[in-house]
């Protein structure tokens, strides 16, 4: 059965959300702020009783809710667990979320004979066979839950090898013809962007090659990418870590949204339009007034 | 095997194989930037998401083993017993057999235990909420009064489980649980539960949800085979007569107080079950 997408009015119709994490869910719930929706990890709520999902129902009494995955390992050659997708139907069902989605990653696979899932967002190839495969896992999805589903590129710290009889394909190339042959929606992580050409930048330096410059690369990402498929914006920080290891930016969701993704947040609603907007705040999460302002800064923009 | 299955495999060979100094080699056929950073990048993040996921889970483990040791062990279950699931809520139950098993923790056998009654605790508080929701129906319980308890039967909260131990394991985790008001009640409490740690006094462990919040108790004289007979599905009165040593006039306001017992329903036909539970 052909997946039932939602219109592109109610994919737009809230502007500004904010994730909505342990730390908050009483202070939330009580002082109520002005916010367009929620976010939440769907994988934090498949829990079928208790207080966690209790406490989303009275959530979503308040607000329209976005149910953010980050385990379906959608882009896995061993295929979707059934058990997984089973659960988020079961959760979409209770919900109703304004949006569902999760990444262009794979975490499932075979170690030691064995399916085991990472627990991770682990970086996918793009060619030919990743996106058919990746294509037929969306169907799947959206089949199951009878609704448009969004899908969010990533910050990766692996770049895969081009098959040797195929010329490589670009993030956004394949993006936009997974949002093409499938009818979902992209979910675009402006702050994985800029991570993904903080690190190229920092391999060119290595190899001594031309480096672009990373937020020229960001604007390069966003222009690549067709209008039409986007339905969410992600925000938040990230760190740069220099140890006994190597040098590395890493998209730790932990501090504030930085001037040049501002920057370039600003640069995709000229491109989406205005798109709903989200601050994630996932380590070392400060007091909830600090969201709201990064919120209150984005709703400015959008 | 396709190439998109041979890279996966080979990157997560890279992150759950220890040691993992080849892990950079491990992929190198397949990615044109292998970055050894990058790759230390997802294995400290596997490993951090093991110490917080198992320290969410077993709170008291934790604090008996301390932060150092919890990291090491919540490091080498995520390389031997690597997630088979996206929900890392069902990572760690086979801690307990894992640290039973251990011969780092073989001095601390009551361990094993207290973790698995943990599990049964961090389970509870997302087990489907039962049948009546978790409110409780108050008037169901006239039936007692009206019918023969061979006729009816008591709806338990979510998420109950017992659990038998040659160890105080009901004792050791409600007293790293406990608010004590000061350092002397403190004092007295763990003194208390290290005396029953050196006598070797065994306890039944029951766990149950009040409302919300996940509880556990030392199962009282008889609650164990009572329990087990109704979650069974028999009857009142065969777990009356399965469980001699149970004050059921002392058990029953305790268990509507604290929400084990959320109601009282007619049985529609009785079973031959019930007249054979021991």
């Amino acid at each position: 059965m052909p997946a039932q997408p939602t219109t592109t009015e109610s994919l737009t119709q809230a502007n500004v959300g904010i994730g909505w994490r342990h730390p908050h869910y009483a202070q939330l719930l009580q002082e109520q702020p002005v916010l367009d929706f929620l976010e939440v990890h769907s994988e934090n709520f498949f829990g079928q009783g208790g207080a966690a999902i209790a406490v989303l129902e009275q959530g979503r009494s308040c607000y329209p809710i976005s149910l953010h995955g980050v385990g379906l390992s959608l882009g896995s050659a061993v295929g979707l667990d059934p058990w997984h997708l089973d659960q988020l139907a079961q959760l979409v069902k209770r919900i109703d979320p304004i949006r569902v989605s999760d990444h262009a990653s794979f975490a499932r696979g075979v170690f030691q004979g064995a399916v085991v899932h990472a627990a991770d967002l682990l970086p996918i190839p793009f060619n030919s066979e990743s996106l058919n495969l990746f294509c037929s896992h969306i169907d799947q999805v959206q089949d199951r839950l009878q609704r448009r589903f969004m899908v969010e590129n990533l910050s990766s710290y692996v770049q895969w090898n081009a098959p040797p009889d195929e010329a490589a394909w670009s993030e956004t190339e394949f993006l936009n013809t997974l949002a093409q042959r499938t009818g979902c929606a992209l979910l675009v992580d402006v702050n994985n962007i800029y991570v993904n050409a903080l690190n190229t930048s920092k391999q060119n330096e290595v190899s001594e090659d031309n480096a672009l410059d990373p937020e020229k690369a960001c604007r390069n990402w966003i222009d690549a990418i067709e209008s039409q498929h986007v339905g969410e914006l992600h925000l938040a920080g990230h760190c740069h870590v220099n140890d006994a290891y190597g040098d590395i930016v890493i998209d730790d969701h932990g501090s504030r949204v930085c001037d040049a993704v501002w920057r370039l947040h600003l640069h995709a609603v000229s491109k989406f339009g205005s798109v709903p907007t989200l601050i994630e705040w996932d380590t070392d999460i400060p007091a909830l007034d600090v969201l709201l302002l990064e919120a209150a800064k984005a709703r400015v923009r959008v | 095997m396709s190439t998109l299955a041979a890279q996966q495999q080979a990157l997560l060979a890279a992150l759950f194989h220890m040691p993992a100094e080849n892990a950079t080699e491990t992929i190198a056929a397949y990615a044109q930037y292998t970055g050894a950073r990058g790759l230390k990048a997802y294995q400290a993040n596997g490993h951090a998401l093991a110490e917080r996921v198992l320290r969410a889970a077993y709170p008291v483990v934790t604090q008996l083993l301390g932060d150092e040791s919890m990291a090491d062990l919540a490091r080498a279950m995520w390389h031997a017993h690597p997630p088979t699931c996206g929900d890392m809520a069902h990572w760690g139950a086979g801690l307990p057999e894992f640290v039973r098993h251990s011969e780092q923790l073989h001095d601390e056998p009551y361990l094993a235990d207290v973790a698995a009654a943990e599990w049964a605790l961090h389970r509870c508080a997302t087990a489907p909420d039962a049948l009546l929701g978790a409110a409780q129906d108050i008037a169901s319980f006239a039936l007692l009064a009206e019918h023969d308890p061979g006729a009816l039967t008591l709806h338990l909260s979510a998420g109950v489980a017992l659990l038998g131990s040659a160890w105080p394991v009901a004792d050791i985790i409600a007293a790293h649980q406990a608010s004590l008001p000061s350092a002397d009640s403190l004092q007295s409490t763990f003194a208390d539960v290290g005396q029953k740690l050196r006598d070797q006094v065994a306890q039944d462990t029951l766990v149950w949800r009040e409302h919300l919040a996940p509880r556990l108790r030392e199962a009282m004289a008889g609650e164990v085979s009572f329990l087990s007979a109704l979650l069974a599905g028999h009857s009142l009165g065969a777990a009356l007569e399965a469980s001699p040593a149970l004050d059921f006039g002392a058990w029953f306001p305790m268990a509507v107080q604290t929400g084990l017992v959320l109601g009282a329903t007619l049985l529609v036909v009785a079973t031959t079950a019930d007249t054979d539970v021991t």
